[in-house]
């Protein structure tokens, strides 16, 4: 799993490439550190495919940004991505651009 | 339908007997009511006669008295000799003078004058009322008064006194006897009520105290015959004397009648049209009701044959969810009437599954019950591992003992070995089955043998051949190439073939589609016998990769990376589905199950291409499928991510079974993905 962060200004664009699943899922964990940020972007682009794993962290990621009156997109998600979030109705909470 | 025209009679005759007693009531009541009606008039007839007759008589009479008076007042002698010369002269009984005290002063009777020692009889001093009137002469109130024909209550004579006034104050009486009434009033009475009627046709008539008639309604020139009294049996009738005269008012009983008939008449052709009614609603109403009795007594066997038939049969598909070598799919669609069709299926050893289709004679629940004996018996007698020419030959020889009834059934059997393909069958006069080879049908024409329970001792023919994998043979019953059209032309062997050579059609959709095309044919035909379809592909033996892991996350990353390996071949689409659900199962076996070991079984299937992912572990019994499903619509905040991975599992895999064997949790989760 390759994860790149890049920041402008207040906006954290976090850029993961390959599969999210219950190996990878604590390396992205790691990754997924906020700082000042207000307006964070978790693209998906190269995922091509997410377990529930990677949804705990998504869903952990979003409680944290609103909890702190800022925002989590989700970009770019897959086929099989969209449609684990479809299913598991977390499209519907989650911030998809 | 015995009973219920015997019940339609029944009822019949009880309406038909109420309504006679109802009218016969009727007629009784209306019977009395008119004869009380009858007598009611005649007593009102007789006051309107007495007015009349008595008018008349007056009249006359009154003339009488005053041309008495008149000779009189012309000088003729008043003594005592001479007014009785006078009483002879005008035919009257009496004859006397009052003067204005009411005292009479001349008379032609002495016991009406003052004698020594009692003085003449003073109508204003006697007790008598009516003798008390004759004073209105005097006081000026009558210019002339007649008494009714009465007794005399001075002294029991039967008089009629007449009297008029007299210009000296006084007043002049006649008195008449009945046979002075009768000579002088006879003419007067005659003819008198010729033209009264009463009740239309009854009358009065008039006699004489002898009977000699003077008036009759009915025939007024039979004054002076000899009067018959009325017959009771056809009159209604009474007799009274007014003013000496018998007078006589009669109804005929025919006439009175014809009220109380024109009231019954009225009242049965009522009574007759209102139970007519009431029998023809109670009759509708009834044979509505036996009608849906037996309607739903029908629909009620109708149903328990249906119940029997399809509670027989296996209707879970796949029946076999681990079986990866064949597939099998089947379906049965009774006929409003149940035709006794039935399908089986069941492994009969390890390796051979014995798959069959059959036909029983006859319909509804009979038919139903002997395929439930036919279908336990084959398979009871398949069980035993014998080859399937010998289950037939004993279930034949079973079905055919005591078979009174001449029921049979018609099958075709195939017994398939699910590594080979090979496939042995046996045909008891049912339809050729249909091979379906790289897709393409062909009908597997055999000699059949004779039906099952026709004849005992048969010896069956066995058959052979060999499926490749991908290759399918396709069984049914005559209810799908038998179905008519409304031109009564058969559905047909080559209309099936024609859908079943379709290459886009899949298992089930098979079926599906050669049961629309028969659906479609008949239109609005309706469906005439059970259609029943088998269709068992062949798959092939398929490759199998094995790895043994130990619960660490060390081996679930080697897990994961056995299984990304095993399915190189397998389309991103349906790897990347198979790869999320195997890493959902890794993860609850490395950290929830407590397993020592467990293992992986990938599993690529052919025919059509498919994966099986089987995974066993030692830990404890958890089977994911009696999870409940989380709540997907909650939001964010009350969301957490337990149960998410098997919920994932059960909605993208399918099958997706469990099975705890031997202290092993076994999940197997699979995918179809192509042919």
């Amino acid at each position: 799993m390759e994860i790149k962060t890049t920041t402008d200004g207040t906006r954290l664009t976090i850029a993961v490439s390959g599969r999210v699943d219950t190996v990878t899922a604590p390396e992205l964990a790691a990754a997924l550190n906020f700082g000042d940020a207000t307006c964070v972007v978790i693209d998906l682009a190269d995922v091509p495919y997410m377990s529930s794993a990677g949804l705990r962290l998504l869903l952990s990621s979003h409680k944290t940004m609103i909890g702190k009156g800022g925002e989590l997109q989700i970009a770019n998600a897959q086929e099989a991505v969209r449609e684990v979030l479809d299913i598991t109705g977390f499209s519907d909470i989650l911030n998809l651009v | 339908m015995t009973s219920r025209s015997s019940l339609n009679l029944k009822l019949a005759f009880s309406i038909l007997a109420a309504f006679l007693l109802s009218m016969a009531f009727s007629w009784f009541l209306h019977d009395r009511l008119s004869e009380r009606d009858a007598y009611a008039l005649i007593d009102s007839t007789f006051e309107n006669v007495q007015d009349e007759l008595a008018d008349c008589i007056d009249e006359r009479l009154v003339l009488v008295c005053m041309a008495a008076r008149e000779r009189l007042e012309d000088g003729y002698p008043d003594d005592t000799e001479s007014l009785r010369n006078l009483a002879r002269e005008l035919r009257v009984t009496e004859v006397s003078i009052a003067d204005e005290k009411g005292d009479i002063v001349r008379s032609s009777v002495d016991d009406y004058l003052a004698r020594p020692g009692r003085p003449a009889f003073n109508f204003a001093a006697t007790d008598d009322t009516v003798a008390n009137e004759m004073m209105g002469l005097v006081d000026g109130r009558y210019t002339e008064y007649c008494q009714p024909f009465r007794s005399n209550p001075a002294n029991d004579n039967w008089r009629k006194f007449i009297g008029v006034w007299r210009h000296d104050g006084g007043f002049f009486e006649i008195g008449c006897d009945a046979k002075a009434l009768q000579s002088l009033a006879r003419s007067t009475c005659v003819d008198l009520f010729r033209n009264w009627h009463v009740a239309g046709t009854g009358g009065i008539v008039v006699t004489t105290p002898s009977g000699l008639v003077l008036s009759d309604y009915e025939e007024p020139n039979r004054e002076g015959t000899q009067f018959q009294e009325p017959d009771g049996s056809v009159f209604y009738w009474k007799r009274k004397e007014i003013e000496s005269f018998p007078v006589y008012v009669m109804i005929p009983k025919g006439s009175a009648a014809v009220q109380r008939n024109v009231l019954v008449g009225s009242t049965a052709l009522l009574n007759g049209a209102a139970l007519v009614f009431v029998a023809l609603l109670v009759a509708v109403v009834i044979s509505a009701f036996v009608r849906q009795q037996i309607r739903a007594q029908e629909a009620k066997e109708l149903k328990m044959a249906t119940d029997i038939q399809l509670s027989a049969l296996p209707k879970v598909f796949p029946p076999f969810p681990d079986e990866t070598r064949f597939d099998i799919w089947a379906s049965m669609e009774t006929a409003k009437e149940v035709g006794g069709d039935f399908y089986d299926f069941y492994f009969i050893g390890q390796d051979r599954v014995l798959f069959l289709v059959a036909d029983v004679s006859g319909k509804g629940v009979p038919a139903a019950m002997f395929m439930m004996r036919a279908k336990t018996l084959l398979k009871s007698a398949a069980q035993t591992g014998k080859p399937v020419v010998q289950v037939f030959e004993e279930v034949n020889n079973a079905l055919s003992e005591g078979n009174s009834s001449c029921t049979f059934v018609t099958a075709w059997a195939g017994e398939m070995n699910t590594r080979t393909g090979h496939v042995t069958f046996v045909n008891a006069g049912h339809n050729p089955p249909v091979v379906l080879r790289s897709g393409k049908p062909e009908l597997l024409k055999s000699r059949p043998s004779l039906a099952l329970g026709a004849m005992p001792e048969i010896h069956y023919r066995v058959g052979e051949l060999q499926l490749e994998p991908g290759d399918g043979i396709y069984l049914y019953t005559d209810g799908i190439v038998e179905q008519p059209n409304k031109s009564d032309e058969l559905y047909g062997e080559d209309r099936m073939l024609r859908v079943l050579s379709d290459p886009e059609r899949r298992g089930k959709d098979i079926l599906d589609a050669v049961l629309e095309d028969v659906r479609r044919y008949a239109a609005e035909v309706e469906q005439a016998d059970d259609c029943t379809q088998l269709l068992i592909r062949y798959r092939g033996e398929p490759d199998v990769v094995s790895h043994e892991y130990l619960p660490t996350m060390e081996d679930l990353a080697r897990a994961t990376d056995d299984v990304a390996a095993a399915l190189e071949s397998v389309p991103a689409k349906a790897k990347n589905k198979l790869l999320i659900a195997a890493d959902e199962i890794f993860a609850n076996i490395v950290r929830y199950s407590g397993a020592t070991r467990w293992a992986l079984f990938v599993v690529l299937t052919h025919h059509p291409e498919g994966v099986r992912l089987i995974m066993s572990d030692d830990g404890k019994p958890f089977d994911p499928l009696i999870h409940r499903d989380p709540d997907t619509t909650l939001s964010a905040a009350e969301r957490d991510v337990g149960g998410l991975g098997i919920f994932i599992v059960k909605k993208t895999m399918s099958p997706v079974t469990y099975r705890r064997r031997n202290g092993k949790n076994i999940l197997s989760i699979g995918k179809d993905y192509g042919d």
